[in-house]
């Protein structure tokens, strides 16, 4: 089916192989620099570079004593939750009248909402700075931070959150109501439901791009570190492999909390499946 | 054409009928409907309209003994305007964003045709995620794992040492422009495939037969009939690329050197020594050139109507 080129074409054998030398190359460019980085915190040599002088574990063990990184990854992992909250609250809430208000110029409120992601961070990560200092007299600090970091991922919420709500048929809550569920009942045991993968979805997505975020941040934290923050101000000294160990673990840790979010989510669904399933054959009519 | 316009009158046929503009208009004034923007109006207006707006303001006033002024004057501007260096990084940057952004499209679009066309399903998903992975990593380190491929003991150099083909290491692309570019490419590069990959997957491949069948020859069906098509996923995916670098500022410092700086960088600068004014003109330079483009993709947003569907 899909390759009725083929089927006209019959030179599209060739053009397949040079099709899939082209993605493979793609995935080189995509993966060498990430490859690179995981494979010189192994290295010997205290300079991050090759050639690699031996293989060693020593960088890992020696971040279970670096305070400073600690500290770091606490801050990090604390305002990586704020935001989550902050975030996933203030978008799941925008969410959903967005969808289901009567609003005349929807599409204009929906590229009004996505513009903190059209423009680029430095000048929103500027914008706050400005305000904070000259404005409010608040020195940049991890509150404001948060703040900044909430900003930016509201939008991607609001958009996760209100796609999977304009899917959801809006039937289920009129027989709710029918059945005579007010609306906190048809909000709790109907809405909130069916449409809670998608609030996990942004919520998950709202704590990764907190955990990375550093173009806005470092304009507004002021003294304090989080990760990102941490690694940029190695990286001006000449960073050790440390911090390449430090980010192949944050790797290892971003991708397991993905697999393991999206196993249970679908887990949830085939138990809640299978449950609804022997309601259906175990209760006979 | 008769048939057409008597197709348009509402209610003409069955089905629902056309709701009321009064009862319409008594829905819109329902204030309830409306409570839960509340906290996003907030912190959207509060951290994000208000901070743009000073922005603006600030960049039409000066500083006098390192305190700022309210005094209306176009000098910062006229000062980004005649100092070389400010202006040649302006046309630099906005050069380098349309290089860039063209380079990205050109190279993600044939990998997402493969993708879409060559590779079996299950496997697509897979691959698909794979270009996605990059963003779960530090940004900060992707950078900087160029420094250790194009740098002095980068892999290239200790590859070209080893093979015997140069002596000392080959500067040719870090700590200047090119370098910049590629990283650029580099980090963007997902942002395209994801608009493209989406576009692409939703395409009815069998125009392209009927194209064929037609009599046209499949590069041809798919110059004509392919391409017209996926002209408002390129805009969409150049708008993600190109305003991005407008404000790029971490590549630049990490592998661009003195030569690679882009108006990221002097904005930073600006802010970085107090120079609120010069800082906030440099800025709002740059928001109007995202403006002037989002208007003309307003502009490619119509073509809707005439590809779409």
């Amino acid at each position: 089916m899909a390759h009725d080129m083929e089927v006209v074409n019959p030179r599209a054998g060739l053009f397949r192989v040079i099709l899939t030398a082209y993605g493979v190359l793609i995935y080189l460019f995509l993966f060498t620099p990430i490859a690179v980085m995981v494979l010189l915190s192994f290295n010997k040599s205290k300079v991050v570079g090759f050639p690699m002088t031996g293989f060693t574990l020593d960088w890992y063990s020696s971040l279970t004593q670096n305070m400073i990184i600690q500290d770091a990854l606490g801050k990090s992992l604390a305002v990586g939750v704020s935001v989550t909250v902050l975030a996933t609250v203030i978008g799941t809430a925008a969410a959903f009248p967005l969808v289901r208000a009567h609003i005349k110029y929807r599409s204009a409120v929906r590229v009004f909402i996505t513009l903190p992601i059209m423009i680029p961070g430095l000048l929103i990560g500027v914008a706050i700075l400005v305000l904070s200092t000259n404005i409010l007299h608040l020195q940049p600090s991890l509150p404001i931070a948060v703040i900044g970091q909430t900003v930016l991922a509201t939008p991607f919420v609001i958009l996760v959150v209100s796609s999977r709500l304009e899917s959801l048929d809006r039937n289920f809550e009129r027989a709710a109501a029918d059945l005579g569920a007010g609306p906190v009942q048809r909000f709790s045991f109907v809405v909130l439901p069916l449409v809670y993968p998608g609030i996990v979805a942004a919520a998950l997505m709202a704590f990764t791009l907190s955990l990375d975020e550093f173009v806005v941040t470092n304009f507004i934290i002021g003294s304090d570190q989080t990760l990102p923050i941490y690694i940029y101000s190695q990286l001006k000294f000449g960073i050790t492999p440390e911090v390449n160990a430090l980010a192949s673990l944050m790797l290892l840790g971003t991708i397991t909390l993905v697999v393991v979010t999206t196993l249970g989510l679908r887990l949830i669904k085939m138990l809640t499946a299978k449950s609804r399933q022997e309601e259906k054959t175990g209760v006979p009519a | 054409m008769a048939t057409l316009e008597t197709a348009r009158v509402p209610d003409a046929g069955p089905g629902p009928a056309k709701p009321d503009a009064k009862v319409a208009r008594r829905e819109r004034r329902n204030w309830r409907q409306y409570v839960g923007f509340t906290p996003a109006a907030i912190v959207f207006g509060v951290f994000f309209i208000a901070p743009l707006c000073l922005i603006v303001v600030y960049s039409f006033w000066q500083t006098k003994d390192y305190n700022l002024v309210p005094d209306f004057t176009t000098k910062n501007y006229a000062t980004i305007a005649t100092t070389d260096t400010y202006i040649k990084t302006l046309g630099k940057t906005i050069l380098m964003a349309l290089l860039a952004t063209a380079t990205t499209l050109a190279i993600a679009f044939p990998f997402c045709y493969w993708l879409v066309r060559y590779v079996p399903p299950r496997l697509q998903r897979v691959l698909f995620l794979l270009v996605i992975l990059p963003f779960w990593t530090s940004y900060l380190l992707r950078v900087y794992a160029w420094v250790a491929i194009l740098g002095d003991n980068g892999a290239i150099n200790v590859l070209l040492k080893n093979l015997g083909l140069t002596d000392s290491p080959v500067r040719l692309f870090l700590y200047d422009t090119p370098g910049v570019f590629i990283v650029l490419v580099y980090l963007y590069f997902p942002f395209a495939a994801l608009t493209l990959y989406s576009s692409l997957d939703r395409f009815d491949w069998s125009l392209l037969r009927a194209g064929v069948d037609l009599g046209a020859s499949p590069m041809r069906s798919l110059v004509t009939i392919l391409l017209p098509q996926m002209k408002l996923a390129m805009v969409t995916a150049g708008i993600f690329v190109f305003i991005p670098i407008l404000g790029e500022y971490v590549a630049p410092e990490i592998v661009g050197g003195t030569n690679g700086v882009l108006m990221g960088n002097l904005i930073a600068n600006f802010f970085a020594g107090y120079l609120l004014p010069l800082g906030s003109a440099a800025s709002v330079l740059i928001a109007l050139v995202i403006l002037v483009l989002l208007v003309l993709f307003r502009k490619g947003l119509d073509t809707k109507d005439i590809y779409g569907s």
